[in-house]
């Protein structure tokens, strides 16, 4: 291996050539044919139990997520300025083409069905904007009266109306978002306050600004790196090919995706994150050697520099990199397409970086020459300052595994803590709009996020014509809205029964309730059909009568409350069983639940996964099992930390956060694998002199180590200044896990390796 | 009253001899006025079945007796759920008057047992949760649209006018409906519906249609509405024309003594 890429150091012009031909290619495909996937559908697995359930009732049920305008009037709204804004508005929304006009609601479109003595009464609440005094408050009466309304579309203090706009999956872009926010500013006064919100907003803006934020970031990010490393490369030419490596390798990836017509899914993002880090190693491990070996040698040349270089490095730099792709394509056991993407696609830059890192590189070198030579300060003498450390760490094994014991024990507590998040809204700033109008309408109405509780009675026509079913369904919603603060309100077929009884019972409040006859039921809803819009009971009934959807409004969309209300609910599995009634979820909110359950399963099960494939693999390339066992103890420890500090800094794991471990992978192997086969190399050389091998390869793989570290920290501490928090948490994380990588090879496994006696004897062979 | 001896005379003439009625060419206008005095008896009652069919291809089917009486200034009609069981002896009773008074409703509920009046400030709604609004299925008369004969064409081998209305209501449910209207008979063949954004919202086909006592009667219609992609067919069976139903058929002591 290290002849043929000693050959190619003969024609070095050709190497460069076919990277360069190879990257514009891959750069022209990914900049024709790459696609952002922004439907977040799309990231689900379709075969996932949950979610095809959850897509069937959606179907059934029109299940939708809504944008909710609210109209706000300090003085109330019962005034004809601000209801003729809330008519206009309605209508002007149910005229925008990507909007349904059937699926507008508000207090202008609802209707009121009234008791009276003789008879039943239905009607708009409005059609032409009341004016008089009289009618004014005959409309309020009317709107107080009647809870189908009141505290739904109408707020309790009066002060607020809303309008709700149904849209279907893929109809959020940033210019419909825009042309909603014109259309709301046109109705604004000095004294109408207009909030859009909702979960399609949300998850648009997310989308827009989670990427925004990286554009405006990745070239700071990037700026610093390049920065850091010249300061510790020293070297302009250096420093560009160390970058061309991670740029090419990044290209590659992408472009590959490309052509496979794979679109990029927001974890996507993430691979360029790993190929910074790794990539950057790669290149500072084989710059380091070089630099080390020219002070040593000060009279050799350009070539023999190289030649050593590839000689020494190949080897490591190719278990390295193997391992880490192995570890990423472990990934590829998720049920969740986008992570096998990024597990794929990160691989094979992992790879690329890899073979960029001992043929591009190289061949630059042999082109624009040798770094400087450069008096390193620190001399591998026993006055380096590496040396007194690797000496201090060796002289206090015990402290060093006490305090890494503690660590470890701290992080195994604070992962008890650690909860997983799928809210959307919990990563946006406490004080931005969308938190801030979130918060409003929650305040106001019932809450913005919706839980769908579908009871399911299989095959049995009318199942939910039974009065006893209609009242357990009644009772369990009452319970929950009264237990759980979170939950403001809930809406189900039995609603509408409670509301005809009474209204047919001349509107006394002792008939708001579920009648004890099933033909009194089915004649209800009859009644309701034919004079009402029998549109609302497709939306809480299927045809015939075997689905119920119950619909709870959630004032947080994040995990905790939804399932807390989910706790509740299951309560009632029993009782609903007895009538042969089995309970499902549905919605974007419970299926963004068990889809970040989903990836978290999936990034345990493949850490586990690849840490055995690891250990395996290293084993079998030092021909040593406890050499396999050692080289996953950075993996253990970064993976461990990382989680720990989660847990206490109560950062919840969600899509970003859970892949981070990754990098656990890729940069653990990596240090764990030079460390080790340098260690190993210079037992040979100092003929078993166990504290001068710790020292020269903390001298050599360590000083690498701790380059590639600050390097990396450098650049991603720049997302500490993101105005985005999921990019900062982002930023942290990656600096964390560099930091703690980096800093359990240099001591634990210095440790460890010393204890268990690696090298300290010849081999038998 | 319509002079009904004549037209249907007229009609059968047309039938047979299968000539144009007036060598001059009828307006659009002329077109629905003549579909709009089309005799349709003085009573009539029939089995109705109702059958909805949702975008699943789900159905729900209801069986009514209905009875109908127009003395010419009041369309009283009374109708009986039959089928399905839990609403049976359902009762619904319509009064309809020509002088623009809004209608009078009333329902009966075997279960609640007692008689309520629906009042209702809607035209537009929905006939019993179906694809049909109460103006789909009755009259509108002539005078609230702008009529206009768009063209003729043949539509399953039957010729027909093409005529298009526009309501002088801008507010009214429909933009406009294009109606094609048997050369020969004027009986309705096919109507398409449009929302108030202009775009296609229901089309209504005329499936079969039967002579009975002299009188074209329409017997199997289907409704369907494109944007829901929800379908209705209603079909008509035992139809009986002038059998001389009594004004004591239509109150609220009939209602609920059932059929």
């Amino acid at each position: 291996m290290s002849k043929l890429l000693t050959r190619f150091l003969k024609s070095p012009w050709v190497i460069i050539g076919v990277t360069l031909i190879v990257t514009v290619m891959f750069f022209f495909v990914m900049k024709d044919n790459s696609r952002m996937e922004t439907n977040l559908d799309k990231y689900m697995p379709e075969s996932n139990p949950a979610f095809i359930y959850s897509d069937k009732a959606e179907a059934i049920f029109g299940i939708k997520d809504g944008i909710i305008v609210a109209v706000e009037n300090q003085d109330g709204i019962f005034n004809a300025e601000t209801l003729d804004t809330l008519k206009q508005l309605t209508k002007a929304l149910q005229k925008m083409k990507q909007i349904n006009k059937d699926d507008v609601t508000s207090l202008y479109t609802a209707d009121n069905i009234v008791g009276t003595d003789d008879g039943l009464d239905v009607k708009r609440f409005y059609k032409r904007v009341p004016k008089s005094k009289e009618k004014l408050d005959a409309l309020r009466k009317n709107v107080l009266s009647n809870e189908m309304v009141y505290g739904r579309m109408v707020s309790k203090n009066e002060k607020v109306a809303i309008i709700i706009a149904e849209i279907g999956k893929d109809v959020f872009s940033q210019k419909f978002y825009y042309e909603i926010l014109n259309l709301t500013k046109k109705y604004q006064t000095d004294k109408i306050k207009i909030h859009v919100a909702g979960r399609p907003i949300v998850e648009g803006e997310m989308a827009l600004l989670g990427p925004k934020d990286m554009k405006k970031m990745v070239p700071i990010v990037i700026l610093v790196i390049a920065v850091v490393l010249f300061l510790i490369l020293r070297s302009f030419k250096s420093t560009l090919l160390t970058l061309g490596v991670v740029f090419f390798s990044t290209i590659w990836a992408f472009g590959l995706m490309a052509l496979l017509k794979i679109p990029i899914y927001a974890v996507s993002t993430m691979i360029p994150v790993m190929l910074i880090a790794i990539g950057v190693a790669y290149s500072v491990h084989l710059y380091n050697h070089l630099q080390l070996f020219i002070n040593e040698n000060p009279e050799v040349t350009k070539k023999e520099a190289v030649v050593d270089m590839i000689k020494a490095m190949w080897s490591p730099v190719m278990m390295a990199a193997v391992t880490t792709a192995v570890g990423f394509i472990s990934l590829l056991t998720s049920q969740v397409y986008p992570i096998k993407y990024f597990g794929l696609f990160t691989a094979f830059g992992v790879a690329v970086a890899w073979i960029l890192s001992v043929t591009f590189i190289p061949a630059g070198i042999m082109v624009f020459g040798l770094p400087k030579r450069r008096e390193i300060k620190d001399k591998n003498d026993e006055n380096s300052f590496l040396y007194k450390i690797a000496a201090k760490v060796l002289k206090r094994k015990s402290l060093t595994i006490i305090i890494t014991s503690v660590i470890v024990v701290l992080s195994v507590i604070g992962m008890q803590k650690i909860w997983i998040n799928s809210s959307f809204l919990d990563k946006f700033e406490k004080d931005s709009d969308i938190v801030m109008t979130d918060k409003f309408i929650n305040e106001n109405f019932g809450g913005t996020t919706m839980l769908n509780l579908i009871l399911d009675a299989g095959e049995n026509p009318d199942a939910f014509k039974n009065p006893k079913l209609l009242s357990l369904t009644d009772e369990m919603q009452k319970k929950v809205v009264k237990d759980l603060k979170v939950v403001g309100n809930s809406f189900s077929l039995a609603d509408f029964i409670d509301r005809m009884n009474k209204v047919m019972n001349a509107d006394k409040e002792a008939f708001n309730k579920i009648p004890n006859s099933k033909d009194m039921i089915a004649q209800y809803l009859l009644l309701y059909e034919m004079s009402g819009d029998p549109e609302n009971l497709n939306k809480v009934v299927n045809y015939d009568y075997t689905k119920l959807n119950v619909t709870f409004q959630l004032k947080s969309d994040n995990s905790k409350a939804i399932n807390s209300a989910l706790d509740i609910l299951k309560t009632y599995k029993d009782d609903f069983k007895k009538y042969g009634v089995t309970m499902n979820y549905a919605g974007s909110g419970y299926k963004g639940l068990v889809f970040t359950d989903l990836i978290l399963e999936g990034q345990v099960m493949s850490l586990i996964l690849s840490l055995f494939i690891v250990i395996i693999l290293l084993a079998l390339m030092f021909k040593s099992f406890k050499a396999g066992l050692l080289g996953s103890v950075p993996i253990v420890i970064t993976a461990l930390i990382s989680f720990g500090v989660m847990g206490f800094l109560n950062i919840p794991l969600n899509t970003t956060t859970a892949l981070l471990s990754s990098i656990a992978i890729g940069i653990g192997i990596d240090y764990a694998v030079h460390f080790i086969e340098q260690y190993k190399n210079f037992a040979k050389e100092t003929n078993r002199n166990m504290l001068l091998t710790a020292k020269k390869t903390m001298a050599n793989s360590g000083r690498a180590i701790i380059y590639n570290a600050v390097v990396v920290i450098a650049g991603f501490l720049v997302l500490l200044f993101s105005v985005f928090p999921p990019n900062r948490e982002l930023g942290a994380l990656v600096s964390l896990n560099m930091f703690t990588s980096f800093a359990g090879t240099l001591t634990i496994l210095l440790v460890l390796l010393s204890i268990t006696k690696m090298y300290s004897k010849k081999n038998k062979k | 009253m319509k002079s009904l001896k004549i037209t249907t005379v007229l009609i059968i003439l047309t039938m047979i001899g299968g000539f144009n009625v007036s060598a001059q060419k009828l307006t659009g206008k002329q077109i629905i006025e003549k579909v709009y005095n089309r005799p349709t008896g003085d009573d009539q009652s029939s089995n109705l079945t109702m059958t909805l069919i949702n975008s699943q291809g789900k159905q729900r089917i209801r069986k009514l007796t209905q009875y109908l009486n127009d003395n010419g200034t009041v369309e009283k009609k009374i109708m009986f759920f039959t089928a399905p069981a839990d609403v049976k002896g359902t009762s619904f009773m319509n009064w309809s008057y020509s002088n623009g008074k809004p209608d009078d409703q009333w329902i009966y509920l075997p279960a609640l047992k007692k008689i309520k009046r629906i009042s209702s400030d809607s035209k537009g709604d929905y006939f019993m949760g179906s694809d049909f609004t109460y103006d789909d299925l009755g009259d509108r008369h002539p005078d609230q649209d702008t009529h206009k004969l768009l063209r003729e064409e043949t539509v399953n081998g039957v010729k027909c006018y093409v005529v298009q209305s526009i309501p002088k209501d801008k507010d009214y449910m429909y933009s406009k409906t294009i109606t094609w209207i048997n050369k020969a008979t004027f009986v309705g063949v096919k109507k398409e519906f449009y929302d108030e954004d202009g775009d296609l919202l229901k089309i209504m086909h005329v499936n079969s249609s039967k002579n009975i006592s002299g009188i074209i009667v329409v017997t199997k219609i289907t409704m369907q509405n494109k944007q829901k992609n929800h379908k209705t067919i209603m079909s008509l069976s035992n139809v009986k024309i002038n059998s001389g139903i009594p004004d004591s058929k239509f109150t609220e002591r009939m209602m609920m003594r059932g059929i």
